[in-house]
């Protein structure tokens, strides 16, 4: 049987007699696709013969809309582009914003957007980490990763008054200068976070049940990871050592003194772990940003509220929880961006699964589907 | 395994930080592989590994929850949550606040604004904290009379300082923003032009309720403002002044082509309206021994300003020819001559009073005026104006010369003078420093004005008293309390604060009022008292950029023509229509009043066109006809809160409404403005019928 | 006739009993399973939130009864009796106190352990019946695994069999002693694992497997035809439950009347919260890999707790 993409057949669960290929119509609504993704599934027995992902349905135009917004007015839009990690679009946005107007950021500024980003890595890996935990079924570890991650939108809460779409990071510097008391805490939580990660390591890395379910299932050689043009953990999980923070360093990260862990087969297990260990590093880096942070003005003195820069254009990327996120950015001379286009790693990430999922079972291409770890906000833009 | 680096070779933007990039470097890397052991060893591992998971959510289950017991307990939201919008006032409805208040109580009123950010930038970058933004409410609402009065009860000569104020107010109005600074101090200048009309109406002198009597030493800008405040109190207060003429360095000192006499005797002419005793031609220490006047009066406050120039030390300089910027500017205006007729004149220095030399020298007669100063040209200390002005008229500016010898010819007159090129000004710590190079240039001139600074002359004003002088001339002064050594003896104005602008004279003025006023009450003069002048409220000075949205245009003060008006000393600026003024004070935004002025700009900010606004603005009659929101399309990112000038747009500490119908999430201007903690977008306090401001 | 009142009798008391049971089982798991995740857990409704299970099952009856157009009806609605009904009848067999059991019958052991597994066709019906492919392999899965794990569950209460001598769960009852504890640990475990695999509770719960399957084989029942699968699985745990306190904890460890009774139950409260905890903490295996321990690693464990038996017969 074959389904071709908007036929009837699959928008069908139905079971037909006499074929020996089974479809199974995973998603748009499913609860293992994290947001609205559908893969069409071709099944013998249990084994996987074929994925095919299907996408565009959280897709909102947001690139279009961009081209008729104020450079101001498409921060929010970008908070939507991968809302888990809505600082991360911020920034890179606001990166390509500043080098397209040559403006020039507050040290302070950039400061506070590693402490926020870096946190905002927690919380997204805490999503991905308690994510892929529920999809082999673990709920308590799903629990336990979000616990984190609640502290984590605490603080971003208190510090910007909105728990998922922050529209903190702005052209020129950031919106709001810390709250009294909010760096301790900050530190609190990363002294606290560490106790957790190494309860969550225990807890499900280290169990036989996660290791069988994970171990050797969607592998990924560098060479695939590299051609496919994955990066983040996806690429790290395989062993290719390529983050944005090192090889391309931007903003303040070479002050810092962090490492990127890697992994070695390639497998689902080794990209999860990858997230986890990434968040020790993460910790590191707010301890090292705090402690250097100065007093002084967090937003570029005197910025025009509206920015009409030369024409011309930019691109400017960032090492986000997903990978490499970058923003190109055209400008013809007025005040609204001429064409905006992101490259989004969940993009790049997810057309990997039809070549990792294929002969693996049914049970694995949701765990799969979880360690590429896809924002459809993203995706689909 | 080799990754290869995609990007262009462009290098990065000037970045904090700029990283020395490194791309193939290999940072050090944690494996994160992690297997089971093989064989026994492994077995045991595994199952190991269950009792070790079943130990930890074990031992979490005899821990604590990290949920809310609910209801005993609640959750907090953050106070910068961005939860429903809704306006704390709208125009029309609710009135702008003025910031008036008697005197001393006054600064505190200012810092309780300033703590809960409900300060105008304007009044807060001002010295002596005028509400520029109460006089553009008035003059838009056709009150101008009303204004003026409003302004004068922190700028004593509101008139005068609209034509010479260096309006610190414009450099941090908000409308830089967006396109250009209101103009408030040519409003302040119509305010007094339309008062004058009906002065004599308006003007009742002010009750004298208390009996004791004050003397001020000197009528200039800081002496007045004392007098006024303490005359407001219900004192009897006595001006002494030398000269035969009041003003002090407004008379003597600003050139007439910028402060028409009239207008400075006609205000100094309301003072002595409203009761204040002028006693002109009295030179104190000379007349009048001060210890006659501390023992006649119950206070005494020294406001005699500076008036001695300096004059820099240089091979020379003791010349026939070379002289001060104050004798220069005295004799230039109270004769109209200062003896540069026909002759080339060097200006040293780069301040407003250098340039007020300059464009006197040009006024009266001198060919070639020439202007020195260490600085360069974007950094000379004068105001950018001030300068524009003076080229426009022929002043020749010659930037980043310092002074090295007079050149005198046989007859011990000026011939000419020798410049020393200056590298740089301040070291490397911002102190006053200036590094020399080696090349020289020499100007032929006859006469050279030092405009570098200047002192006060005091000896002769404490003599006989208990006062006494520090070795440079000085008197010391409390910063703060502006009181001296001797009990009822207070001092402001210039010589305390050093050579600065009239409205930080006024300024001090003030502060000394409230001392006085404090010491004759017999209270604490420290109580509740900060530094002043300012600058305490430095947070607004920073809005010195043109923004690009130029729809409503900053009004342009019609100016005499350069070659015309350098011929003497007819005024410079011409000032503005009834029209334009009314225009000009409706583009005030009101900053900080809390009331919705209809400005737009949180329409035009919002990402999803989730706003709409109109207003008219017909004077006396501004109001926002409609304000709508769509809650159904607003994403909460807060730009049009972050966007609103007058702070009137505010984030509830709401959820987001849930509504079926799509008519009940727009909200207008009467659900925007509801009282009671929010508008109608919340659950628990939802629509009730008979509610104030509920439209069906 | 007496015969068939007796059973309908004892029928609505296994109905009555097995429907509290899984009140309190729902009721249980909620509260254990939130303080495992740092939570409270059920909390409004009654003392604790003992009511709220109620609550919840009154809004399962209210709610409509769905049957989709493409399912095979009369299957698709007897599919959830033939699920519950097996179960309840496990209850009866077992020795509540001393000398009572509601059947008494030489062949106890293989009635526990024969009747529920009936229930098998039941879901394997209601997975068909569906005409959902989701369904239908929750439906596969769950053949596949409940009868695979039959037999490791059957082999693990054998020992019992051989140390009394018989199959009536009253005389293994008498016959028992504490040393029997230790002697039998390794039936124990492979009986606790095998029992969570039966009633498809976690980590084992693959027929259902809600991230993978959505709701597995029961995926499009609702109201009251899925609470009774609720209840079956729950009905299910407290029997298996019951059943492994009576043989492996001594039941009511010979204590008279009700003593006895509050005995039983405690120890099968015990083994409950003991299987909701690990069912709250560990991930759900993959269908070979369940098969794989079903047949390699219980089945030969289970063997050699029985060699160790046979062993130790000759000496007792």
């Amino acid at each position: 049987m074959t389904a071709e993409i908007g036929s009837d057949a699959c928008f069908t669960n139905r079971i037909d007699p006499g074929v020996d290929e089974l479809v199974v119509n995973v998603g748009p609504s499913h609860p293992s696709t994290h947001g609205v993704c559908r893969v069409i599934v071709h099944l013998d027995g249990e084994v996987v013969t074929k994925a095919e992902p299907v996408i565009g349905y959280l897709h909102r135009g947001i690139e279009k809309m961009a081209e008729n917004r104020t450079y101001l007015q498409v921060v929010p839009l970008t908070d939507r582009l991968d809302y888990v990690g809505s600082m991360y679009a911020n920034w890179a946005y606001c990166r390509a914003v500043e080098r397209l107007a040559g403006i020039q950021v507050p040290e302070r500024a950039e400061y506070l957007r590693v402490i926020v980003c870096e946190m905002q890595r927690i919380a997204s890996h805490m999503m991905s980490l308690g994510s892929a935990a529920a999809d082999t079924g673990a709920a308590t570890m799903f629990i336990y990763a979000f616990d984190q991650r609640e502290r984590v939108i605490e603080a971003f809460e208190e510090l910007c008054g909105a728990r998922l779409t922050y529209n903190y990071v702005r052209p020129g510097g950031v919106s709001f200068e810390i709250p009294e008391g909010w760096t301790e805490r900050v530190l609190q939580f990363c002294r606290d976070h560490r106790e957790g990660l190494e309860q969550m390591d225990r807890l499900f890395f280290g169990n036989v049940i996660a290791k069988d379910r994970m171990k050797h299932i969607g592998v990924l050689s560098p060479e695939d990871a590299v051609a496919w043009g994955a990066s983040g953990p996806v690429a790290r999980g395989s062993g290719v050592n390529w983050d944005m923070r090192k090889h391309d360093p931007y903003s303040v990260y070479p002050r810092f003194d962090f490492d990127v862990p890697t992994g070695s087969n390639g497998d689902c297990y080794d990209r999860a772990r990858v997230r986890l260990f990434e968040c020790y590093e993460s910790c590191r880096i707010i301890e090292q940003a705090i402690s250097q942070m100065h007093p002084g003005p967090i937003r570029t003195p005197g910025l025009p509220r509206l920015l009409a820069p030369r024409p011309g254009d930019a691109y400017d990327h960032i090492e986000s929880a997903r990978g490499a996120l970058g923003v190109y950015l055209v400008s013809d001379g007025s005040v609204r961006p001429y064409r905006m286009k992101v490259r989004s790693p969940a993009f790049c990430n997810l057309a990997l699964l039809p070549l990792l999922a294929e002969g693996h079972m049914l049970s694995d291409l949701v765990v799969i589907l979880g360690s590429l770890d896809p924002v459809f906000g993203e995706v689909d833009r | 395994m080799a990754v290869t680096h995609g990007k262009g070779a462009t290098p990065r933007h000037d970045e904090i930080g700029a990283p020395v990039r490194t791309p193939h470097a290999v940072p050090v890397t944690i494996n994160v592989t992690d297997d089971f052991p093989g064989g026994t060893k492994g077995f045991f591992a595994r199952w190991r590994s269950l009792l070790t998971g079943l130990g930890i959510t074990g031992r979490r289950a005899l821990g604590p929850v990290s949920t809310l017991r609910y209801p005993h307990e609640k959750y907090t939201l953050s106070p910068r949550w961005r939860g429903a919008l809704r306006l704390r006032g709208v125009l029309g409805r609710d009135d702008i606040p003025i910031i008036s208040s008697a005197p001393p109580e006054y600064n505190a009123g200012i810092d309780e604004l300033y703590r809960s950010d409900r300060l105008p930038p304007c009044v807060g970058n001002c010295p002596a904290n005028v509400d520029a933004r109460g006089q553009g409410y008035y003059l838009g609402e056709g009150q101008p009379a009303e204004a003026y009065e409003l302004v004068r009860e922190r700028n004593i000569l509101p008139g005068v300082l609209g034509r010479i104020c260096h309006h610190p107010c414009e450099t941090a109005c908000r409308r830089n923003y967006y396109d250009e600074p209101v103009a408030i101090r040519p409003l302040h200048r119509h305010a007094y032009e339309e008062y004058a009309k009906v002065a004599s109406e308006r003007l009742t002198p002010f009750e004298r309720t208390r009996t004791q009597r004050i003397a001020i030493i000197g009528s200039g800008p800081s002496g007045l403002t004392a007098a006024y405040d303490l005359m407001k109190l219900g004192y009897a207060v006595s001006v002494y002044e030398k000269e035969k003429k009041p003003g002090g360095a407004l008379f003597s000192g600003v050139p007439s082509y910028r402060l028409p006499r009239e207008v400075l005797q006609d205000e100094i002419d309301n003072l002595v309206t409203l009761g204040m005793e002028l006693k002109l031609g009295v030179e104190v220490g000379k007349d009048v021994p001060i210890d006659y006047l501390i023992g006649e009066y119950d206070a005494v406050l020294i406001a005699v300003g500076l008036q001695e120039s300096r004059i820099i030390p240089v091979p020379g300089h003791s010349a026939e020819g070379v002289m001060g910027a104050l004798p220069f500017l005295r004799d230039a205006n109270w004769k109209g001559d200062a003896g540069v007729s026909g002759k080339r004149v060097l200006v040293i220095g780069g301040g407003n009073v250098a340039v007020d030399v300059a464009r006197c020298a040009l006024r009266t007669g001198a060919v070639e005026v020439h202007l020195a100063c260490l600085e360069g040209e974007d950094e000379m200390p004068c105001h950018p104006w001030e300068i524009e002005e003076a080229l426009d008229e022929g002043v020749i500016a010659m930037c980043s010369l310092g002074p090295e010898e007079v050149l005198v010819d046989e007859n011990g007159k000026v011939r000419g003078m020798r410049m020393r090129e200056c590298l740089s000004v301040f070291d490397a710590s911002g102190r006053f420093s200036p590094q020399f190079g080696e090349e020289t240039t020499d100007v032929e001139l006859d006469v050279i004005v030092f405009s570098v600074g200047q002192g006060p002359v005091l000896a002769d004003v404490v003599a006989g008293s208990d006062l006494t002088l520090t070795e440079r001339g000085l008197l010391p002064v409390d910063g703060t309390l502006f009181t001296t050594h001797h009990p009822g003896v207070f001092a402001c104005g210039e010589i305390v604060t050093g050579p600065g602008s009239a409205i930080a004279s006024i300024a001090t003025g003030h502060e000394a009022a409230t001392s006085v006023h404090r010491f004759l009450e017999g209270r604490d003069l420290a109580e509740d008292r900060v530094a002043r002048p300012v600058p305490v409220y430095d947070k607004y000075q920073v809005a010195d950029v043109k923004g690009v949205e130029a729809n409503r245009r900053r009004v342009t003060m019609p100016m005499a023509k350069p070659e015309e008006r350098a011929t003497d000393f007819r005024p410079v600026e011409l000032g503005l229509t009834h029209l334009e003024a009314l225009n000009e004070a409706a583009r005030c935004l009101r900053c900080q009043s809390e009331v919705c002025v209809g400005c737009t700009f949180c329409a035009r900010t919002c990402p999803d066109y989730a706003i709409e606004v109109e207003r008219t603005d017909d004077p006396g009659e501004r109001r926002v006809t409609h304000y709508d929101l769509d809650l159904s399309k607003c994403c909460f990112c807060g730009l049009c809160a972050e966007q609103c000038p007058t702070d009137a747009l505010t984030h509830t500490g709401q959820y987001e409404l849930s509504f079926y119908h799509r008519e009940l999430t727009i909200f207008d201007r009467h659900e925007m403005v509801r009282d009671g903690g929010g508008t109608r977008a919340t659950g628990r306090d939802g629509v009730h019928e008979g509610a104030p401001g509920v439209t069906q | 006739m007496s015969g068939l009142a007796w059973g309908a009798l004892y029928g609505l008391a296994a109905g009555l009993v097995i429907a509290v049971a899984a009140l309190i089982g729902v009721w249980g798991e909620r509260k254990v399973a939130g303080r495992i995740q740092m939570r409270i857990g059920p909390q409004e409704l009654g003392p604790f939130g003992l009511l709220q299970t109620l609550a919840d099952t009154l809004k399962l009856v209210l709610k409509e009864d769905i049957t989709p157009a493409a399912a095979d009806v009369r299957i698709f609605r007897i599919a959830p009796l033939i699920v519950f009904a097996p179960i309840a009848m496990s209850f009866v067999i077992i020795p509540y106190a001393s000398g009572f059991a509601p059947l008494d019958t030489s062949v106890g052991i293989l009635f526990f352990m024969a009747v529920p597994a009936i229930s098998v066709i039941g879901v394997l019906l209601a997975g068909w019946s569906s005409r959902n492919t989701y369904a239908t392999i929750g439906g596969l899965r769950a053949a596949a695994q409940m009868i695979s794990y039959e037999l490791p569950r059957t082999l693990s209460i054998l020992p019992f069999v051989l140390l009394a001598g018989s199959m009536r769960p009253l005389d293994i009852m008498d016959e028992w002693r504490w040393w029997w504890i230790p002697l039998t640990f390794i039936a124990f475990v492979v009986y606790f694992i095998s029992s969570i695999a039966e009633v498809n509770r976690g980590p084992f719960d693959l027929p259902e497997a809600e991230s993978e399957l959505v709701a597995g084989y029961f995926a499009d029942y609702s109201g009251i035809r899925w609470a009774i699968f609720m209840m079956a699985e729950y009905g299910g745990m407290v029997a298996a439950a019951l059943f492994g306190a009576v043989f492996w904890f001594g039941g009511y460890l010979h204590l008279p009347g009700a003593f006895g009774v509050i005995m039983l139950i405690a120890m099968a409260t015990l083994l409950a919260i003991g299987m909701i905890w690990v069912k709250w903490t560990f991930p759900r295996m993959r269908p070979d890999q369940l098969m794989g321990t079903a047949w390699k690693v219980l089945t030969p464990m289970a063997l050699v707790q029985l060699v160790i038996i046979g062993v130790v017969i000759p000496w007792l």
